[in-house]
């Protein structure tokens, strides 16, 4: 990881500080947000929103490629963590990467349900390259996006990876593919995808682990 | 390589959702049961947290947020809080509507009783003012079946209007019926068809006819109803002369 990077993550502040890019990332840090919300504060609940929305469309909308089905599944999303977050366990879960691991699995159950991953293989193909984002361009004040930082941060993880794993992981990970599919996509054997994704993997888990300990 | 081997080489994948189907059911089946990879398996989940937000944010439409919130707090409401302003407020109407509708046909109907009481009031005093301004007052007896009645006429000579009272005569017979007729200078004027009820006379307030030149007296017939000639037919009851 960079030093810009570390800066940017601002690994050095307490716990519950708000970072650089604002205070309203800042929301999403302790239990104070999550108290709220189990409390039924909807005030809190427009907050979550606010800051969340963004970052969950961002990881739909690259999985589905389909705006309407991205909003949908960010609703359910919210739904899904208005519902449940009494039952929301303090076991090392903080509430945005909760709400992204929601919206992601349901957006690969879409994908799959839909058996929209050929299409998105064709669209990947149409693309003509592996690196061509789907997700659409930055705003000119994407920097000032609550939690951008972090996006940086985990942006340069990737970032660091070759080219391979890169590819790999962008596949797997930000487009809802399995590994069966990106060895028939890459023409490549299948366990030479299991090996790229794990090797990915493990650097990323250690590349994030700063990221991790930061108690958002 | 046993079993459980597989299993602990393909934790991270289980956790990246790129096993197929059918392994990751099978992954999922074996965590269940399986103490050793369900802790590692939420370990990896918490080191790779944050990798979502490697996509790019996206911003979204206008009015987004606010449709999110409007369905989650929507859906999230006990159904009592989501129906209860709307059905008081239906009940409310419907007890407002309930008081409402039979006052207003209560309303109605008084309004319609008093009208109908108001215009025989004005009747009333109309036929008074006739009887009370009356120049001339003819008067004729009339013999019917064994009843004594007749016909009296209260001539209002400024108004130009007859007040009529026909008494004590029986009802006409079925297919026949009183009528009375102005004797004009030009003949006979056909006024008004009576009908006699037992017990009560009857009070007709007559303009004079445009017709027929000045009038100069009254008659009474027993008329057949189908006589519609302008001259009388029937049997004459009473004649009077001005």
């Amino acid at each position: 990881m960079s030093a810009d990077a570390d800066r940017s993550l601002g690994r050095s502040r307490p716990a519950g500080a708000s970072a650089g890019d604002g205070g309203r990332f800042a929301i999403l840090q302790g239990k104070e947000l999550r108290q709220r919300l189990i409390a039924r504060d909807e005030q809190a609940l427009v907050e979550l929103i606010e800051v969340a929305t963004p970052w969950l469309l961002g990881v739909t909308h690259a999985m589905l490629s389909d705006e309407s089905d991205a909003e949908d599944v960010v609703m359910q999303t919210f739904s899904i963590a208005w519902n449940r977050i009494g039952i929301f366990r303090d076991d090392g879960w903080d509430l945005l990467p909760w709400l992204l691991r929601i919206a992601r699995n349901r957006a690969i159950d879409r994908l799959r349900s839909r058996r929209r991953h050929q299409m998105k293989t064709k669209l990947i193909e149409t693309l003509g390259g592996l690196d061509e984002r789907v997700t659409p361009a930055p705003e000119p004040n994407e920097a000032a996006q609550p939690g951008w930082h972090v996006h940086e941060t985990v942006k340069a993880a990737i970032g660091a990876l070759p080219d391979d794993q890169r590819t790999a992981i962008r596949l797997a990970y930000f487009q809802g593919l399995t590994q069966s599919e990106i060895a028939e996509h890459l023409a490549i054997p299948l366990g030479t995808v299991k090996t790229r994704l794990r090797l990915a993997f493990d650097k990323l888990r250690v590349s994030l682990a700063t990221v991790k300990d930061w108690n958002l | 390589m046993t079993a459980h081997d597989w299993y602990i080489e393909h934790r991270v994948d289980f956790v990246a959702r790129t096993l197929d189907s059918d392994d990751e059911a099978s992954f999922a089946d074996h965590v269940r049961r399986c103490d050793e990879c369900k802790a590692a398996v939420q370990i990896i989940e918490r080191d790779l947290a944050w990798l979502p937000m490697g996509a790019l944010p996206v911003r979204p439409r206008p009015g987004f947020r606010h449709q999110i919130v409007r369905n989650v707090i929507g859906d999230s409401r006990p159904a009592w809080r989501r129906w209860v302003v709307p059905t008081a407020l239906a009940a409310s109407l419907l007890i407002a509507l309930g008081l409402y509708v039979p006052e207003r046909r209560e309303s109605d109907r008084l309004a319609r009783a008093l009208a109908t009481r108001t215009g025989e009031l004005m009747s009333l005093r109309d036929s008074l003012s006739v009887m009370r301004q009356a120049a001339r007052v003819l008067q004729a007896s009339i013999s019917m079946n064994g009843r004594e009645g007749g016909l009296l006429i209260f001539a209002d000579d400024v108004s130009h209007r007859w007040n009529v009272v026909v008494h004590g005569l029986p009802p006409a017979p079925p297919g026949e019926s009183y009528q009375f007729w102005f004797i004009c200078a030009d003949g006979m004027v056909r006024g008004a068809t009576i009908t006699s009820e037992p017990g009560k006379p009857a009070f007709l307030t007559l303009g004079m006819p445009a017709q027929g030149g000045t009038v100069m007296g009254a008659a009474l017939t027993m008329e057949p109803k189908s006589n519609r000639s302008p001259e009388p037919r029937g049997k004459e009851l009473a004649h009077l002369m001005l």
